[in-house]
């Protein structure tokens, strides 16, 4: 039975009939506000506290209104009505806070910024110190954890590095070519080719990939050990998580990450090789003469040492995110989202950083 | 209006090449607060999992308030699904929703009320569910376990659901909490006319709240009854879980 609901002025009762559920708000009578001393449940043939809950404050829209008298209700929904009247107050009146403004909005950022990087630099330092204790004793290193996490790290992104940096070397050799065979100058897409992969192109690169791949990997994998509970285990067995989970992710990254940006060097080399050869008509034989005439050292060192500084931001980042997750599962997402960021961030400003001063130091 | 609000007969169920359920069959009535025991790993979750149509059983029907659970159509599922509610283990409550909203989102998703209407009935649940108002905009993660687990009885019950499904509803909890989780059980089984079909190892609230028990054993019900009529039964596991706590009665200290 559809839910009815009229206004008697006379008695000022509000008089409801019908299956009072949390469907039935539709029926309620436009009241405009008239008081109603009374509820009158003669008809009703259904009720439950949606129901109750929707005609006790129709008929009290304010709690400092007085309780309506009860009238005609079957003791069954009359307990209901009473029941639910005695959670009411708590329900009436709770208007939602004010939004905050844009100032108020501001400074909350700003405030959790400030604590957010003081809490990366408690985290360095407490890395520091649990780092340094661990340089003296050797046999308390987990070589087993170090091993896993290079071989994750490592070989797992041989592939994507390869095929990434082999494309970026064949599209820039490509636009190179076609600008210096105006000029006759086809020779020296070598240089160029060269000086942007082993410099820029391949440490800039490999670490985005990294801090995609690895970086938010082990924030996940960290954040999901924190809800667990994991590491406070790790913690109350008397084993440090830094020196059981970071340092060796810290480690393993700081060994792959060079390593992965030589193997990109080379296939960002071959498929540079590749386009030299079919568009520029520069035999291998004699794009490698060239390479090995314009070739600098620098050039190579530039870019590897390039590598270690990003693994280590990446590392901290991925850590700290991970281990500053709370206890549910949406910071999990929410923080590992927050390490890539950051993670690009730190690896454009640090990239744009080391090329001034590389220019401004000659090297 | 049927009397029998669950109906199971011949339920067969294989997980993993496990044979969990081999021809079940029970049935509850109308305002029944039953509880499902059994020894760990007889099945009792895959079966709740069964009724509220998270998991298919190789044969056997399920019915609930006379429509059969497997073979309805997804707008038949859902009108059936605002008639009951689950309380899930751990609580299940959404972790990104503050505590209002999670109550409130059943009302969201199945009613037509304006949201702040929808938000004021979530607040009454969770009186009803003997929260303070001030849990109502708090996070599910700042709350203790027992909190957590009266939020989501609170969302259970935000349809006014006929039939109120509890897996386990006192695990995690400390023995005071327990009880008055139990007790408010109770209350709001008597007061809201609910039907409750819940799944516990908790002998405490077997020996409060519950009006039948029906045990699991082998992929059967080995019997139902009152706690006294299961004593009776000669089963090594009864046996031996009812005496989990039957000494403790008998033989008070200084014996």
């Amino acid at each position: 039975m559809t839910a009815h609901a009229r206004y008697d002025a006379a008695s000022r009762a509000l008089i409801a009939s019908g299956d009072w559920q949390a469907e039935a708000a539709a029926a309620l009578p436009e009241l405009a506000g008239q008081p109603v001393h009374v509820l009158d449940g003669a008809d009703l043939t259904r009720l439950d506290t949606n129901g109750a809950w929707l005609l006790l404050a129709a008929a009290r829209p304010q709690a400092s209104d007085p309780m309506p008298e009860l009238r005609n209700f079957s003791p069954a929904h009359r307990a209901l009505l009473e029941l639910v009247a005695r959670h009411c107050d708590a329900t009436l009146l709770q208007p939602d806070p004010p939004r905050e403004g844009l100032r108020m909005l501001t400074g909350r950022g700003a405030i959790a910024m400030g604590r957010h990087l003081a809490g990366l630099l408690d985290f360095v330092g407490h890395l520091t110190v649990e780092s340094l204790a661990l340089i003296g004793r050797p046999g308390q290193w987990r070589w087993r954890e170090l091993a896993a996490q290079v071989r994750d790290i490592f070989v797992g992104a041989i592939p994507i590095v390869v095929g990434m940096l082999f494309l970026l070397g064949v599209v820039f050799a490509y636009l190179l070519g076609d600008q210096a065979r105006q000029y006759g100058a086809n020779i020296f897409v070598v240089d160029g080719i060269l000086m942007a992969i082993l410099r820029e192109i391949s440490p800039v690169i490999v670490a985005i990939l990294v801090a995609g791949r690895t970086g938010a990997a082990i924030t996940a994998q960290l954040g999901t050990m924190k809800v667990t509970e994991e590491i406070d285990a790790i913690a109350t067995l008397g084993l440090s998580p830094l020196a059981v989970l970071v340092i060796p992710r810290m480690l393993a990254l700081l060994i792959a990450m060079p390593l992965l940006v030589f193997i990109g060097d080379v296939a960002g080399i071959l498929g540079g090789m590749l386009v030299a050869q079919e568009q520029l008509d520069i035999s291998r034989p004699v794009f490698l003469d060239r390479m090995a005439d314009v070739l600098l050292l620098k050039t190579l060192l530039v870019g590897l040492f390039k590598a270690p500084v990003f693994a280590i931001f990446i590392a901290l980042i991925a850590c700290r995110m991970g281990l500053s997750v709370t206890r549910d599962s949406r910071s999990v997402g929410a923080n590992t989202t927050s390490t890539v960021v950051q993670s690009l961030v730190a690896i454009i400003i640090l990239n744009a950083i080391f090329a001034v001063a590389f220019v401004q130091l000659n090297i | 209006m049927t009397d029998t609000v669950l109906d199971i007969r011949d339920i067969h169920t294989t997980l993993g090449g496990n044979s969990i359920h081999r021809g079940l069959d029970l049935s509850v009535r109308r305002g029944e607060v039953v509880a499902l025991i059994g020894g760990s790993g007889t099945g009792k979750s895959v079966l709740l999992r069964e009724i509220i149509g998270l998991l298919k059983p190789q044969s056997g029907r399920i019915e609930l308030f006379g429509q059969s659970v497997w073979d309805t159509t997804p707008a038949q599922m859902n009108a059936l699904r605002r008639r009951f509610g689950v309380l899930f283990q751990d609580g299940a409550l959404f972790s990104s929703l503050d505590v209002e909203d999670n109550v409130a989102t059943p009302l969201f998703e199945h009613t037509s009320l304006p949201h702040a209407t929808c938000r004021q009935l979530a607040r009454l649940k969770l009186g009803l569910a003997n929260l303070p108002a001030d849990v109502a905009k708090k996070k599910p993660s700042e709350l203790s376990g027992g909190m957590r687990k009266r939020v989501a009885l609170a969302r259970a019950l935000a349809l006014d659901p006929e039939l109120l499904f509890l897996d386990e509803p006192t695990s995690g909890l400390d023995p005071i909490s327990a009880r008055a989780f139990d007790t408010l059980i109770r209350l709001l089984a008597d007061s809201l006319g609910l039907t409750v079909f819940l799944v516990t190892h908790d002998l405490d609230t077997l020996f409060s709240i519950i009006d039948r028990v029906i045990v699991l054993s082998n992929g059967r019900v080995l019997g139902s009854g009152s706690v006294a009529e299961l004593k009776q039964l000669d089963d090594p596991w009864l046996s031996a879980y009812f005496a989990a706590r039957t000494p403790e009665e008998t033989s008070p200290h200084g014996n």
